[in-house]
């Protein structure tokens, strides 16, 4: 009896890993689908721009502004017709025909108001991809290859910002006079906390999560650090143009492109996976190499 | 002419048949008369078996620990005063920063052979405590901790202890932003004493967070006062081994009073030099190429700065694991107040859990009412109580191995964070209930069932010109034994104590 | 191979002859084994030569862990193999020797200790209280200076921060923070002003401040003025372990901590409603003055930080 119990046991084995396994998946993959997204509701952007020069077109509104760090440049207001036919093809069956969202009700939550947010908004969601939404259920939208092109989305935010002209601008950030080191100051101070001081992200609270930093345009970088999309905060007029561009650099340069001058660099993970690399392969390979210099035991 | 060549040859004749190595060694003899006992330890047996390499793992990677580290105190400047980086490093060129960064940096970037030589310190400290867990693991299951071998175990215990704390004291020399945090952490954990914690926390790290004292105090610790208890202790540790002479699974041959093995000289020399070598090397060639602790990265530790996604090293995560997961209940009334949500975990758990290692020895000779002297060991599935109990605190310690990791885990298994914090609370109280009554069954069928866990003969299946299957016993290889051994008489010209035949082959031992 | 019994029998190294069954080397095949051997030694001594070389060029840091590692490894692998096939493949046996010594040895120790000590201090019983009172009083203030010259007292240093009222709140840079700087999900760390660069006033001082909404924001009842223009500002040491809560989530509005995820409600007085840390984050009250900078209207109420005996 026990001899049959035994050869029984690495079936055991397989059905309580099985079992075992993924109950972290099962319980993960059942919650996101009652989970309410979050919601915003109506807010603009604050802050006047702090700019060397500004430019406003015949009917006074600011098309442009900015200094030597960071230019903001509004959407050619030309593309409004076709950005108005954009949205209504892409985005107002969520946000509506007047881009002023729908607010929560039942089991759904809010889709925004666009209005007022500003085209480095509707610029950032869109080229990252997250926008048009594939899973209204999840809880934060991911990024994903960007289904509409730069010159639709530019048009996007065009239209939307004709409906009221807001901040920010679309910032193109100059980072040929920025300071990488003082990028990295600020980085460690403002950013490494979701994102990890090496910008890989991490998880954050409720299903949320900050996203990896490795792949994102020196445009994306500004655009995410002004206008503050879904959880992240809004870093407006305590961050100065200047300081912003040396973010960009350090991100676009450092994040992005780091130098790993000792090896393989393990992920951005912290000790943890320094830790399995060093039982595995360190301690597993020595104690294999160990099994071969000693003997193995007879039978008793 | 023909003196100088009688002479030579006289001299020659003069030196006896072992040469000048053999007059030299009995010119040693005629000053500390080591001829007897050094021929009495060149003899010395060594046991063969595997599993008694993982010892000498962690002595090797302590020798690759304390050459490196050598190299690193000499660059190393383990000052607190405030200096402007400036260097190859761009992302740090003109930021302030500790001189204990500032000469990590250089070290890292302007020395040659100071990256390789940082990493391999780094990698040799976590196979040496990982080598020194596992080692203990193989003495607990075979019980080599029982009389006479209390003592070193104890020393071993205390080495254990001793090697953790170096190596926390050693990440946070450089004073960088993920094992600066680790500092405060340590900070608040002392502080959370009942009593005496803000006193302690105090004096200890001389003021209030961060203080102008605790790399300097560190760098001392961690150069000279620990690491000399370490070399003191090993010392010891090799000292009773070579006095008790090594443990010895059971086999043809082999008894309560004797060692069977290869002697000290030539073959464990060469063998044990040789794992030297590979140790170092397998360090060296992780040192290339797995970077570890990038302090360049993370930037100097500023108090105010924080980065996401950072634990302690790993022999430190169990600490951090008990820290996430424990509940926030704290303790408060007439006026003072006792942090549990801190105490409980990092101070009170991990005095059970080295205070159980330490008690082990006298806790099992209690219960088992075994007070005789053991040189056998025991296969662990032999004793399935201890194989059990050892194996249910080691999965409780893995389980928090891992919950040192939710957020990276809940990350790449995209689970919510809460969740994962949940699962990891009800797997560490579980896991350890069921692996007890797991490994306990599991110990006694393989005793129950003959030959098992050992090796088995394999059967060769050959096919006949007819496509015919047919399965028959391998030949016995060179190594098995026959069931049965006969004793048989020692060779007279082998010199014994009596002078008389001893019988040698298995006998039966009282256990 | 001959007999097996024979060979497995263990013998006694002392004195064997060198022709002995048991000084043959294990490998069956010695001279193949050799050559490998050689090989690896041979590519180990090349590779060290070559980190030599790679360390006279100045080469990258893993070029000179791979020559110097992977050199290493094959003289340790070689030198292994040579012990283990080519040298005397035994098994030897050693004889283990009790170590208790005969009764009457151990009654002979066991009397020189009891009855010598144990006589001398009998017949000189006032010394030997004295000597032993000598050596505890110099036990106990031997401690002294060992541990009480190690640093100050604690004293009230846990209990305040340098926040006084008036104070101006500034970033890492020095900059006063005014009343337009900040957006409606907004966070910066802030300091008291001069303080910023100091180690008291990052460690203990550091401040993160929300904006959470255009107007006065109240956290909880009697903090009505607390919070101006939806300006609030909490400790942004960690109530559990003292880590920074630097990771701020605006819709959530949640202050998570990243050392050990703890998450703080930032609209309600930054109570924690996940994970261990136990008390909320102090709240720092605030003003803004008639030039709208932002300044403290005094300390915090209880002391920051994490929990310590005699913290109120």
């Amino acid at each position: 009896m026990s001899t049959a119990l035994l050869k029984r046991l690495p079936v055991y084995a397989v059905i309580a890993t099985i079992a075992f396994g993924p109950v972290l998946l099962f319980t993960g993959a059942a919650h996101a689908g009652t989970k309410t997204p979050p919601f915003q509701t109506t807010r603009k952007n604050s802050g006047t721009p702090n700019s060397n020069f500004s430019k406003t077109n015949s009917d006074g509104v600011v098309i442009a502004y900015g200094n030597n760090a960071i230019t903001y440049v509004a959407p050619p207001s030309s593309l409004s017709t076709l950005g108005e036919q954009l949205f209504l093809q892409n985005c107002a069956s969520c946000h509506g025909t007047e881009a002023n969202g729908v607010p929560a009700h039942g089991t759904s939550g809010a889709y925004p108001n666009l209005v007022g947010l500003g085209p480095a908004t509707i610029d950032f969601w869109i080229e990252s991809g997250r926008m048009p939404a594939t899973d209204t259920r999840a809880v934060e939208a991911p990024r994903r290859p960007a289904r509409l092109t730069r010159h639709q989305a530019l048009a996007i935010a065009a239209w939307i910002n004709s409906l009221s002209p807001s901040y920010p601008l679309i910032p193109h950030t100059n980072t040929r006079d920025a300071n990488v080191s003082n990028g990295a100051a600020l980085f460690a101070l403002n950013c490494a906390a979701c994102h990890t001081i090496e910008g890989d992200g991490d998880a954050l609270a409720n299903g949320t999560y900050a996203p990896s930093l490795r792949h994102i345009p020196a445009t994306q970088v500004a655009e995410a650090i002004r206008t503050g999309p879904g959880n992240m905060p809004r870093f407006t007029g305590n961050l100065s143009d200047y300081q912003v561009a040396d973010i960009v650099k350090y991100v676009t340069m450092d994040i992005q492109h780091p130098q790993n001058p000792g090896g393989f660099g393990l992920g951005g993970l912290g000790p943890v996976a320094e830790g399995f690399v060093g039982l595995a392969l360190g301690v597993g390979i020595l104690a294999l190499i160990g099994f071969w210099v000693g003997e193995r035991s007879e039978r008793q | 002419m023909s003196d100088t060549i009688n002479t030579k040859r006289a001299k020659k004749q003069q030196l006896g048949p072992y040469g000048h190595v053999g007059r030299a060694l009995n010119e040693l003899d005629d000053r500390l008369g080591v001829a007897k006992g050094g021929r009495s330890f060149l003899d010395k047996i060594f046991p063969d078996h595997w599993s008694f390499m993982l010892g000498e793992i962690a002595l090797y990677s302590f020798v690759v620990l304390l050459v490196t580290g050598v190299f690193l105190t000499l660059y190393f400047i383990p000052s607190q005063a405030i200096v402007t980086y400036h260097g190859s490093y761009l992302p740090l060129d003109g930021q302030k920063m500790t001189e204990a960064f500032a000469s990590t940096v250089n070290l890292s970037f302007a020395v040659r052979c100071g990256l390789l030589m940082r990493q391999m310190h780094h990698w040799a400290c976590d196979i040496f405590i990982g080598a020194m867990v596992v080692h203990m693991a193989r003495v607990f299951f075979t019980g080599a901790f029982r009389k006479p071998r209390e003592l070193n175990w104890t020393i071993g215990v205390t080495l254990l202890t001793l090697a953790i704390a170096n190596g926390f004291l050693g990440y946070s020399l450089p004073d960088d932003l993920v094992s600066g945090t680790g500092i405060r952490i340590a900070y608040s954990i002392v502080l959370s004493i009942p009593v005496v914690g803000s006193y302690l926390a105090f004096l200890v790290f001389g003021g209030n967070f961060p203080g102008t004292t605790v790399i300097p105090r560190f760098f001392i610790l961690h150069v000279l006062i620990v690491p000399g208890i370490i070399i003191a202790l090993v010392t010891a540790h090799m000292v009773l081994l070579v006095r008790q002479k090594h443990t010895q699974f059971p086999g043809p041959g082999k008894t309560e009073d004797n060692v069977v093995g290869s002697p000290m000289f030539p073959v464990f020399m060469a063998k044990t030099t040789g794992f030297l070598f590979v140790v170092a090397g397998l360090t060296g060639l992780l040192g290339a190429f797995a970077q570890v602790n990038p302090i360049w990265q993370f930037g100097p530790y500023v108090a105010s700065r924080i980065s996401y996604a950072v634990q302690p090293d790993w022999y430190m995560g169990f600490l951090d694991g008990a820290l996430r997961i424990w509940p926030s209940w704290t303790f408060h009334s007439f006026g003072y107040t006792i942090p549990l949500e801190v105490f409980i975990p990092a101070v009170v758990f991990p005095g059970l859990v080295f205070g159980l290692a330490y008690v082990w020895p006298a806790l099992e000779r209690k219960v088992t009412k075994d007070t005789a002297s053991h040189n056998l060991l025991d296969r662990p599935s032999s004793r399935p109580r201890r194989t059990a109990a050892g194996a249910a605190v080691f999965s409780l310690l893995i389980m928090l191995f891992i919950a040192s990791s939710t957020d990276v885990l809940a990350n790449f298994f995209r689970v919510p964070l809460n969740e994962v914090l949940w699962a990891m609370r009800i797997l560490c109280i579980i896991t350890p209930l069921i692996t007890y009554p797991v490994t306990l069954k599991i110990c006694r069928e393989l005793h129950a069932v003959k030959g098992g866990g050992q090796r088995k003969t394999p059967n060769v299946v050959s096919r006949t010109a007819q496509g015919e299957y047919v399965a028959t016993p391998a030949p016995e290889y060179v190594d098995d034994v026959p069931d049965e051994l006969e004793a048989t008489e020692v060779p007279k010209f082998i010199t014994t104590p009596t002078d008389e035949p001893v019988e040698s082959g298995v006998r039966v031992v009282d256990r | 191979m001959s007999d097996s019994k024979e060979t497995r029998t263990p013998v006694s190294v002392a004195g064997l002859e060198h022709d002995y069954e048991h000084m043959e080397p294990a490998a069956r095949n010695p001279q193949l084994v050799e050559r490998v051997i050689a090989v690896s030694l041979l590519v180990g001594m090349v590779l060290l030569a070559c980190f030599g070389w790679a360390y006279w060029i100045n080469a990258q840091p893993w070029k000179l862990g791979a020559t110097m590692g992977g050199g290493l490894f094959f003289i340790g692998v070689g030198l292994i193999a040579w012990g283990k096939y080519l040298m005397p493949k035994g098994p030897f046996v050693e004889e283990r020797h009790p170590f208790a010594n005969s009764d009457e040895d151990r009654d002979a120790f066991a009397a020189a200790i009891v009855e010598r000590g144990g006589g001398v201090v009998k017949r000189r019983k006032l010394l030997g209280g004295l000597l032993g009172g000598g050596l505890g009083v110099f036990g106990v203030v031997a401690i002294f200076p060992l541990l009480r010259s190690l640093g100050p007292l604690p004293k009230e240093t846990l209990q305040h921060t340098d926040w006084k009222a008036g104070t101006f709140a500034v970033d890492s840079t020095g900059r006063r923070v005014q009343v337009g700087d900040l957006g409606i999900g907004s966070i910066v760390t802030v300091y008291p002003e001069g303080l910023q660069d100091t180690d008291r006033g990052q460690a203990v001082d550091q401040t993160v401040l929300i904006r959470i909404s255009n107007e006065d924001f109240t956290t909880q009842k009697g903090r009505e003025t607390w919070g101006p223009k939806g300006y609030v500002a909490y400790s942004k040491l960690c109530t559990h372990l003292g880590c920074p809560v630097g990771l701020y989530e605006q819709q959530l509005q949640l202050l998570v901590c990243p050392c050990h995820q703890s998450m703080f409600n930032v609209t309600n007085g930054a109570i924690p409603q996940f994970g261990p840390a136990p008390r909320p984050l102090p709240q720092l009250p605030l003003y803004i003055d008639s030039s709208g900078y932002i300044r403290a209207q005094g300390d915090y109420k209880v002391a920051v930080g994490p929990g310590f005996w005699e913290r109120k």
